[in-house]
Parts: C-alpha cells; sequence; structure tokens
C-alpha cells in the first residue's frame, strides 16, 4: 500500500458479484488523460455523462455514466472519475483492464480513504475509523498474500526473484570490483541465465493466468461444534450432496469442499471437522486442519444449533476473518429463520429456509469489509509478475546490445517486482550476497 | 582560569580528509574557521592505501569537486598512476582511480589551507568540548588554552579509543604512530552518543630496492590520462610511474594458515566489526580456501621514496608471519618490510544520532564527520567533512542546512543510509548503493551540484565562469542533435544507416536517433552529422543524456514518489511503541532510527507499506492539521495533541 503517492489508482468499487451496476473508480494525476482517452470527450466537472467507453481500438466496450469529479473536490481530494456500468464482473474486468492500461495502477486495499485522509477529506473523528481500516485492510491483503502464495505459486516465486538476485550478484559485481581477478559470468553465462529466468515466468504467469495455482473467489469455511449441521449447510449452499450427513457427531473427519457461484461470484465453500476435545487421532488432524482452514478463510460462518444459548466463537476458533453466526436448526426451535442483526442470521439447513438472508450476509462480509474488494492481492501479484516479467525483457535487450549498467537497472526492476510479492531485497543484502560469493577486497 | 581565548564561528577537530574539507567549506562560505590538529605535518595524510578514488568513491570525489572542495584538486596535484575503471561499461558506472604521492599530497592540501580566507590553523590536541544546557560553546586544548565557537566539528577519525594489533601484542594508537585521543574519548563516552567499535587493517609496507620487479606484471595508467577535477586538464599531474601485481601462492597461503593461533581476529582478542569487502589476507585464505591464489596490487607510496604499499595482504598476524608470508610472493624474496601491518580498533558514534546535516541530535551546534561516523575511505570522509563544515557555517549564520537527496547526489546516498540505517561494519560507497545511479554519473557531479554550491557560496568565480561555459556548450549541442531532422531517403541518413547499420523508417531527429543502442556519437561525428565546432566532451554528455533517457523518466517518477515521502515529517515525539499493528521488530527498529520523513522510514529494512500507512495516519493525528500533509512548518505541538493522547491512552486502558 503505497502512502504518498503520485500513482493513479483504478478499483471496482461496488462488492463483487451480479449486480446491475457496477462502478470503477479512478483517482490520481492522469485521470483526466484516462476519461478522454476512454469516452472520447471532455467530461464537464461534476456531471452524469452517459457515453460510450472505448477499448483500445476505439470499439464499445459498454456504455454507461462517467462522472469527473475535478481536485480537490472530490472523494480523495484528487482528480476522480466514476465509471459506472453494467454490474457484470466480466464487463467490469474489462472496464478496469482497459484503465490499467491507460497508465493507471490497481488500487491497494484502503487506498482511496487512506488518499482521501491525507488530502484532508475526513477530519481528525473520522481518523480511528481509517486506523482500523488500515488494520483490516492489512489483515485481509495478508490473508489474501497467504491465499494466493500457497505452496506451489509461492516456490515458484520464491525461485524466479533467486535466479534474479543470483544474476544481479553477478552484474553488479563486475560493476563494483573490476580490479578483482574474478570472472564474474561471462556475457554468454549471464545471457543462458536470464532466459532461463524468463523461461520460468512466463510459464508461471501462464499457469497463474489459467488458474491453475492461484485459488480464486471467495474462501467461506463452515465451521461450529460437532453435529449443529455444518455439513447439511454445504450441501445447501452448494446444491449438491457433497457432504455425507448423519446424527452422529463427528461424522465430518477431514475438511470437504465445493465450488458454487453466488450471483456471479465465485466461491468456495469449506466444511471442516466440529470443533472439541477428542482423544480419536484421525478426528484430532481434521479439527487441525479445521483450525488452518479458518486461519485461510474471507470469511467464516460459525453454526450453531438454535435451540442452545450463546454463539460467538471463543478461543481458537477466532481468526480475524468476517464471521457470520448461523443459527441452524430452526425448524427444530421453532424460531423464524431470517436476519437476526448483521453478522447473524437464523436458518433451516434441512429446508432451505433464511438461506437468502444467509447469502446476502455473505456477499456484504466479502465486500464491504476492507473497502475495496479482496480479490486485488491475486490481481496485484499477477500484476507484479507481469511488470518483472517486461523488466526482464529489457534486460535481454540491453545484454544484446551490450549495456551491462542498463542489464543491472532492469534486473533490479525485475528484482523490485518480485519483491512487492516475496520481500524485497536491500542493497546492502545484495552486497551481502557478492561478499558471501566472491573474495572481494584488496 | 584561562590563560588565553579566542572566538570564531565554526572549530574543526582533526585535520584528515574530513577536518580539512569541512574547514575549507565553512571558511569558503565567509565563516572565520579554526581549524585544530594534534599535527601540522599530517594535515591531509593518507594514513592507508596512497590511492584516492574507485567505483563510487571517484562519484563522491567529482561531487567534492562540483562543490568547490579540495580533494580532486589535490589528487590532480599528486596522482602518480590514474586509470579509468569500467572504461568498458556504460557511463554511469565508470570512474576514476589515482595513486598518489603522500608528500604531494599532503603539500596540496597544505597549500589550500594556507591560501584560505577566514581560516585559521592551529597545533594543539583538544581535551573538552564545552557544552552548556545542551549546546556547543567551544573546546579546550591540552595546555588550557580555550576556543569559544557556537559551532564545533569534530573529524577524530580512528584516533577515539584507538587500539593497534599486530599479532597477540597490542597498545593504545592512533593510525601510523600518531598517539590516540583518550583524553577526548573518554570525554565523549560521558556525552550521550551511542559508541560503538569498529576494525580496520593495513599490510606491512616494503623497501622497493629489496623488490625484484621484472618479475612482477606492470600496471600503467590510461592514456591520454584521466583527471579528476572538473578544474583540471592533466597538465598539473606529476611524473607518472606504473604500479605493479604480484600474487600470493600455496605457500604464502600454508605460512598464514600456521600463524592463524597467533591472529588477534582468529584468537578473539578484536572485539570491533571489519569490512567485509576489504578482509585481512587471513581472513580471505580461511574463507576462501578453494582460491590457490589472491591479487596483490603493489602501490608506490610516492615519487621520492621506494616504499611500497602491497595492496591486498593487510595483516594482524605476529611480525615473524608477516615476514615470512611477504617473502613467500614470487619477487619478495628478498624484500625487507619497513613499517609491520596492524589491524586497529577504535571507537565510532551511532550515526542514527545525527541530523542529515550531520549535526548531532543531542548537542546543538556539534558536528560529526568522518570515520567517527563509522565510514571508511578518505572519500566517505573528505564528503562528509565538506557537508558538515558547510552546515556548520550556515548554522551559526542562522540560514537552514543543506544536505542532497538519494537521487542528487551519492553524498545523498552515504549520509541517508548513515542517518537512518546507522551501519556495522565501517561503511564504503559502492555504486550498488544508489537506486538511481543512472543519474549520479562522475561526468555529469558538476551539472547536478554546481548550480546550488554557487547559491551556498562554495563555489568561487572562475570555476563558476568556467561551468557556465561547459553548460552552454552542452546545452547548445543537444539542441543542435535535437533540431537536425533525418528524412529518410536523405544523404545524411543513407550516411549514417550504412555506418550504424540501422533503418530509419519515418522521420526522426538525431537525438531520438542516438538513442537506438547500435548507434554512437563517433557515428554521428564520422558521418557529419554534426557541427564541427561542438566539442567531444560537449558530444558524449549528450549521448549519454540520450541512451539512459527512457531509464532517467522512470527514475524521475521514483523520485516523484520519494519527494512526496520526504515531505512528510514524523513527529519527535512520535511513540512507535504504542501503534497497533507495528511488528515489535519495527517498532524497535522506528524508536533507535526515530526516522525524520516518511521517506527515511521507508528505507528501513522490513518495512511494509502497511506499515508506512500507520505511520503517515498517526503522524497526521499527532500534528492535528486537517487538509494539508504534515510539512515542518506543522510541527509545532497541534490542538488536537492532547485528545489524541487521551484516545490513546483509553485504547490501552
Amino acid at each position: 500500500m503505497s502512502t504518498v503517492d503520485t500513482d493513479t489508482i483504478a478499483a471496482v468499487a461496488t462488492a463483487p458479484g451480479r449486480g446491475g451496476v457496477g462502478i470503477v473508480r479512478v483517482s490520481g494525476p492522469l485521470t483526466p488523460k484516462i476519461a478522454n482517452a476512454l469516452t472520447g470527450r471532455k467530461l464537464p466537472p461534476r456531471s452524469a455523462v452517459y457515453c460510450g467507453f472505448r477499448d483500445g481500438e476505439g470499439a464499445a466496450l459498454d456504455r454507461g455514466i462517467a462522472i469527473h469529479f475535478e481536485a480537490p473536490n472530490s472523494l480523495t481530494g484528487e482528480d476522480v472519475l466514476e465509471l459506472q456500468a453494467h454490474g457484470g464482473p466480466v464487463v467490469l474486468d474489462m472496464l478496469l483492464g482497459r484503465v490499467l492500461s491507460l497508465g493507471a495502477r490497481r488500487a491497494d486495499p484502503g487506498e482511496f480513504t487512506q488518499r482521501a485522509f491525507v488530502n484532508g477529506k475526513l477530519d481528525l473523528a473520522q481518523a480511528e475509523a481509517v486506523l482500523d481500516l488500515v488494520n483490516s485492510a492489512t489483515r485481509q491483503a495478508a490473508r489474501g498474500a497467504v491465499r494466493s502464495l500457497s505452496g506451489e505459486f509461492s516456490k515458484h516465486v520464491h525461485a524466479i526473484a533467486h535466479e534474479v538476485l543470483e544474476l544481479r550478484v553477478f552484474c553488479e559485481g563486475a560493476i563494483d570490483f573490476p580490479d578483482e581477478d574474478i570472472d564474474f559470468l561471462s556475457e554468454s553465462d549471464v545471457g543462458e541465465r536470464l532466459a532461463s529466468a524468463r523461461k520460468r515466468l512466463s510459464k508461471l504467469r501462464a499457469r497463474a493466468r489459467q488458474g491453475a495455482l492461484l485459488k480464486d473467489g471467495l474462501n467461506v469455511v463452515i465451521a461450529g461444534a460437532p453435529n449443529v449441521g455444518k455439513s447439511s449447510l454445504l450441501n445447501r449452499l452448494s446444491g449438491e450432496d457433497r457432504a455425507i450427513v448423519t446424527s452422529v457427531p463427528g461424522t465430518t473427519r477431514d475438511t470437504l469442499d465445493a465450488d458454487f457461484d453466488l450471483d456471479g461470484m465465485p466461491v468456495r465453500v469449506v466444511d471442516t471437522a466440529g470443533l472439541r476435545d477428542t482423544g480419536d487421532a484421525v478426528e484430532t488432524e481434521g479439527i487441525n486442519r479445521a483450525h488452518r482452514a479458518m486461519a485461510a478463510a474471507d470469511v467464516v460462518l460459525w453454526v450453531v444449533d438454535d435451540r442452545e444459548a450463546g454463539g460467538s466463537p471463543g478461543g481458537d476458533a477466532c481468526t480475524g476473518a468476517a464471521t457470520i453466526i448461523v443459527r441452524n436448526k430452526a425448524d427444530l426451535s421453532g424460531r423464524r429463520p431470517g436476519s437476526i442483526s448483521p453478522g447473524a442470521v437464523r436458518i433451516c439447513a434441512l429446508t432451505g429456509e433464511g438461506v437468502d438472508a444467509l447469502a446476502t450476509e455473505i456477499k456484504q462480509a466479502a465486500g464491504y469489509r476492507a473497502g475495496e474488494g479482496i480479490f486485488t492481492a491475486r490481481a496485484r501479484h499477477l500484476d507484479a509478475l507481469a511488470a518483472a516479467d517486461t523488466a526482464l525483457a529489457a534486460a535481454a535487450e540491453r545484454l544484446v546490445a551490450n549495456y551491462g549498467e542498463l542489464v543491472a537497472e532492469d534486473l533490479r526492476d525485475a528484482h523490485d517486482h518480485l519483491g512487492a510479492i516475496v520481500g524485497r531485497v536491500s542493497a546492502d543484502d545484495l552486497l551481502g550476497e557478492i561478499f558471501a560469493s566472491f573474495c572481494i577486497g584488496k | 582560569m584561562t590563560l588565553h581565548s579566542e572566538t570564531y564561528d565554526v572549530i574543526v577537530i582533526g585535520g584528515g580528509h574530513a577536518g580539512t574539507e569541512a574547514a575549507l567549506a565553512a571558511a569558503r562560505t565567509g565563516a572565520s574557521t579554526l581549524l585544530l590538529t594534534q599535527s601540522i605535518e599530517t594535515l591531509g595524510q593518507m594514513s592507508c592505501n596512497p590511492a584516492i578514488g574507485g567505483i563510487g568513491k571517484s562519484h563522491l570525489v567529482r561531487e567534492i569537486d562540483a562543490l568547490g572542495g579540495a580533494m580532486a584538486l589535490a589528487t590532480d596535484a599528486a596522482g602518480i598512476q590514474f586509470r579509468t575503471l569500467n572504461a568498458s561499461k556504460g557511463p554511469a558506472v565508470r570512474a576514476t582511480r589515482a595513486q598518489a604521492d603522500r608528500t604531494l599530497y599532503r603539500k596540496a592540501i597544505r597549500h589550500m589551507l594556507e591560501a584560505q580566507e577566514n581560516l585559521a590553523i592551529f597545533q594543539q590536541s583538544v581535551v573538552d568540548i564545552e557544552i552548556r544546557k545542551g549546546r556547543v560553546e567551544g573546546v579546550l586544548t591540552a595546555v588550557g588554552l580555550e576556543f569559544s565557537a557556537p559551532a564545533v566539528v569534530l573529524t577524530t577519525g580512528t584516533f577515539l579509543g584507538g587500539r593497534i594489533h599486530i599479532g597477540l601484542s597490542n597498545h593504545a594508537g592512533g593510525r601510523a604512530g600518531d598517539p590516540a585521543s583518550n583524553a577526548l574519548a573518554e570525554r565523549l563516552r560521558a556525552l550521550p552518543f551511542a559508541v560503538d567499535r569498529l576494525k580496520t587493517g593495513t599490510p606491512p609496507r616494503i623497501a622497493g630496492d629489496t623488490v625484484d620487479f621484472d618479475r612482477l606484471k606492470p600496471q600503467w595508467g590510461d592514456e591520454p590520462c584521466p583527471v579528476m577535477s572538473f578544474m583540471s586538464d592533466g597538465s598539473e599531474h606529476p611524473r607518472q610511474v606504473p604500479c605493479h601485481i604480484a600474487a600470493t601462492n600455496a605457500e604464502t597461503h600454508r605460512i598464514i594458515r600456521d600463524g592463524l593461533d597467533r591472529s588477534p581476529m582468529f584468537a578473539g582478542e578484536i572485539e570491533g566489526v571489519g569490512p567485509r569487502y576489504c578482509p585481512s589476507i587471513e581472513d580471505k585464505v580461511v574463507r576462501f580456501a578453494d582460491r590457490a591464489s589472491h591479487q596483490v596490487f603493489v602501490e608506490p607510496e610516492g615519487l621520492d621514496t621506494n616504499e611500497l604499499y602491497p595492496n591486498g595482504i593487510s595483516t594482524s598476524l605476529p611480525f615473524e608471519v608477516q615476514f615470512a608470508l611477504v617473502r613467500s610472493m614470487e619477487g619478495f624474496e628478498r624484500a625487507r618490510i619497513t613499517r609491520p601491518g596492524y589491524a586497529i580498533e577504535y571507537d565510532f558514534f551511532d550515526p542514527r544520532g545525527l541530523e542529515p546535516s550531520l549535526e548531532t541530535k543531542a548537542v546543538s551546534g556539534l558536528y560529526f564527520a568522518g570515520q567517527i561516523n563509522g565510514t571508511t575511505g578518505y572519500e566517505e570522509a573528505a564528503a562528509q567533512g565538506l557537508l558538515a563544515g558547510l552546515n556548520a557555517a550556515r548554522k551559526v549564520a542562522g540560514s537552514a542546512p543543506w544536505t542532497p537527496g538519494r537521487h542528487e547526489a551519492y553524498l545523498g546516498v552515504l549520509v541517508d543510509d548513515l542517518v537512518t540505517l546507522g551501519t556495522n561494519e565501517p561503511y564504503r560507497m559502492f555504486s550498488s548503493r544508489a537506486e538511481y545511479r543512472l543519474r549520479l554519473r562522475q561526468d555529469n557531479a558538476d551539472l547536478r551540484l554546481t548550480p546550488v554550491a554557487r547559491e551556498l557560496g562554495l563555489v568561487d568565480a572562475s570555476r563558476w565562469r568556467r561551468f557556465e561555459a561547459k553548460r552552454a556548450t552542452i546545452e547548445r549541442a543537444a539542441a543542435a542533435l535535437k533540431a537536425t531532422r533525418l528524412t529518410p531517403g536523405s544523404d545524411l541518413c543513407a550516411r549514417l544507416e550504412a555506418r550504424c547499420g540501422e533503418t530509419v523508417a519515418k522521420e526522426t531527429n538525431l537525438f531520438d536517433f542516438l538513442k537506438r543502442p547500435g548507434v554512437t556519437a563517433a557515428d554521428l561525428r564520422a558521418a557529419g552529422a554534426v557541427a564541427a565546432d561542438i566539442p567531444a566532451v560537449a558530444l558524449e554528455q549528450v549521448e549519454v543524456q540520450a541512451k539512459y533517457d527512457g531509464y532517467i523518466r522512470r527514475q524521475d517518477r521514483e523520485i516523484a514518489k520519494l519527494k512526496a515521502q520526504e515531505a512528510v515529517m514524523l513527529p519527535a515525539e512520535l511513540d512507535y511503541e504504542s501503534i497497533e499493528g507495528l511488528s515489535n521488530e519495527l517498532k524497535e527498529k522506528l524508536s533507535l532510527a526515530k526516522p525524520r520523513t516518511l521517506a527515511r522510514a521507508s528505507r528501513i529494512p522490513g518495512i511494509t507499506p502497511a506499515a508506512l500507512s500507520l505511520l503517515l495516519i498517526h503522524a497526521k493525528r499527532l500534528t492535528g492539521e486537517r487538509g494539508k500533509a504534515v510539512r515542518p512548518e506543522d510541527r509545532a505541538p497541534a490542538r488536537e495533541a492532547a485528545p489524541a493522547g487521551e484516545r490513546a491512552a483509553r485504547r490501552s486502558a
């Protein structure tokens, strides 16, 4: 999350899903230029203009309403463009993609609000809320990163970052220590290694784009004590008989998942073993897995038996994810299914009553918690990989032309972009690598 | 009871590279300045190897020169072998290195000091710095003389608490036979500065008439001979001589390994941390055991002496081991050592206790520069000295301090690294430390810094006239290239296409054509594309601008971000411990560094963008100004400070 920034940022401002109208919001100095390129006209300030949104070739992406708020009279205090388009995720993705291609970058979680704060658009009384937002956005982003970076993906990015680091060690070593009688890689070796890093990176990008490595969509985890109806809820939400449902507590031993579509938003729902103290080794492992699943969740559905008192998850079960209390078995308690209060619903998983209200709660929790969507972590990682790829291509070109210092500069750029995913390496760390690899010094 | 007292604007303690540049800079701006040194004979002494410059370092020397300093001019007057490093690589990473005659170098520096207006030199050890109510008031010397000044620059190098190790014996001492300043060290240790230990070393020196040069590889300087200063043309150089290259061998390494039990480093006698890039020969042999040989540069100490400096075998092994290892090298079988090598441990002050002006945070008017701040190298010391002397004089004159940014000068990188990150080894400049090195070139140091130096009063009329003329030719050359159209099918275009193997598909101009990797300024000249009256130096400068154009523009965008973060001041009273959401490690680092701006905070290792957001918001809450970023003028206690504090208390309750 950049803090004080001259970048122009953009994001889909409405909740993910198939709403009627979706909004793409843009803020920053490039806004007028972007508005112009997109609509083909100069927008009068603060007026809703119905117009076409055009792609790079001038073909229509969509028609909708564009509003230009001039700095400082806007939400963020910067030039802001609001594009109201048809709300489907595909249209909004294309529109956002077009805005990004015009020079904006994807906004970080909470970034619009933060700019508003920095530019004095929020008063001090709202500062507390902003702090909470930043904290929460950070947690959200961290969770997003954990999910997106799980396992294989993270391993591949680390491996590429390491290859780039080694290349930098050779290039920077050759620049800073020309008098050493050390054969820093010959140019052909640098070329080969560079080609290998590029090949790995483009393979990773291709797989990442296909979604092979990145989990996508909203991660909803069903948790609670044994035998409160978690598996029935999984079956109800996914619309299939995925889980075995019995009246025996502890039937679900492992996590189980199913994908479904919630108004256009892809959702993966995970059923977990009921949380209780048990001596059964298999069940204990299932419970451990349940805790891990909850740690990676965007939304936790905490299921309780409506006939019992209490509700909130306590102790270990508290993860910081958005939590919805689901009071199940309304048929047995005899109370009316539906919304109870924000973050709490009563349902009957067997009959499906109250599940609509639950769906609304899930959308709320997913869309509005962090101000901006929680899918940005994955998208940002893909952006970073693309930028690293571009930088490595430039390095290869400069290597052919024999501009060592520009190769080094492009490698630094690529390394920084990869570092945005797996952690940056400082100049001093780089020097440390050089000194560890070669005998430097007179 | 005072025997004698005098008053100055600025007092500089120490006559090394930092002290002399500090005194000269302060005096150049018009401050009445006193330079106090333990010995006038050693003003401008090169206490380690007799060379100036190198990668990253000659960049600093050129910057000192662009700011009107002495080091480059003295090097041109004393250099006996000049080389351009990285000549085959791009201009941003080219550097100049010179062997210097120690005596000529001292003479040149002393001459400049004596010729400087407003500058008095006095030989006396300083035993105390007078401080009242957190402000410096003057100094006291060994025989009880009192000198008053509202600003004092301390540049005592490795003399503070110096301890010299040769084998397992050690004694107190400063560099190269000078006494250590222990009285002053004791006094300074009592002040609220964080003190730590560092270590560095030198090789044994060797009598040249006992070395068989025919069996060593000579290394001559470059032709035409490079110069260090923008004011020089090469006619300043004395007679040029070669260096020689020798090598250690298996026998040398065996001797070293056998002597390790008597090495103070390996026996744990030395607590200070040595530099990673300048290891002792025993270190190299142990850490890189697979290497059969290490290079040794045999550098002449001067024209009038046959003493040699064997660069590459710095050691603190006992003398008898030094003797054997030297004689084991080819060409050194009869060699006689003139001075033993040694390791020296010394005190330095954690530079995070400094403002970017190099004024100490704890004592107003007291400035630190050079090795005392944990750096190594003449160039790093001289650059800091110039900055500290300038800012001391500016403080006395009531002017705001000046420090260049990371994107403006290597000097800016040096100071920013020191005051933000501190150091745990002697800090040396490398080009890889400068993220904007494509713009921080040695060839354009004057274009970057001389205009501001003129405003700061550091540059005299003759340098300024010369600079203005140079700048005008470069601008004319750039304008001429941009104005020359290159139309496909024209004679000129055909000549250039044939020469460079390029194709011009649509009309362009010479400047844009020059951006292509396959095109050089020499090609333009050879094809008759540029007027004969455009001098080569101007054409080269324009070529560099063209080649780096896209990269520099990308860096400009990064720099714009950096500047925005630099404009956000973090109040000194910001309590990092109480900021929720920061990791404990970051809390500790931030509390120690107390970064002045958000930009500095962003360079603390481990900081995340989210953590920066938190700092920004807390800083803003503390200053409580609505509607604008937190700037220096907002730093007065703010109206909402109290309620914010109450809120914090509530939250923690």
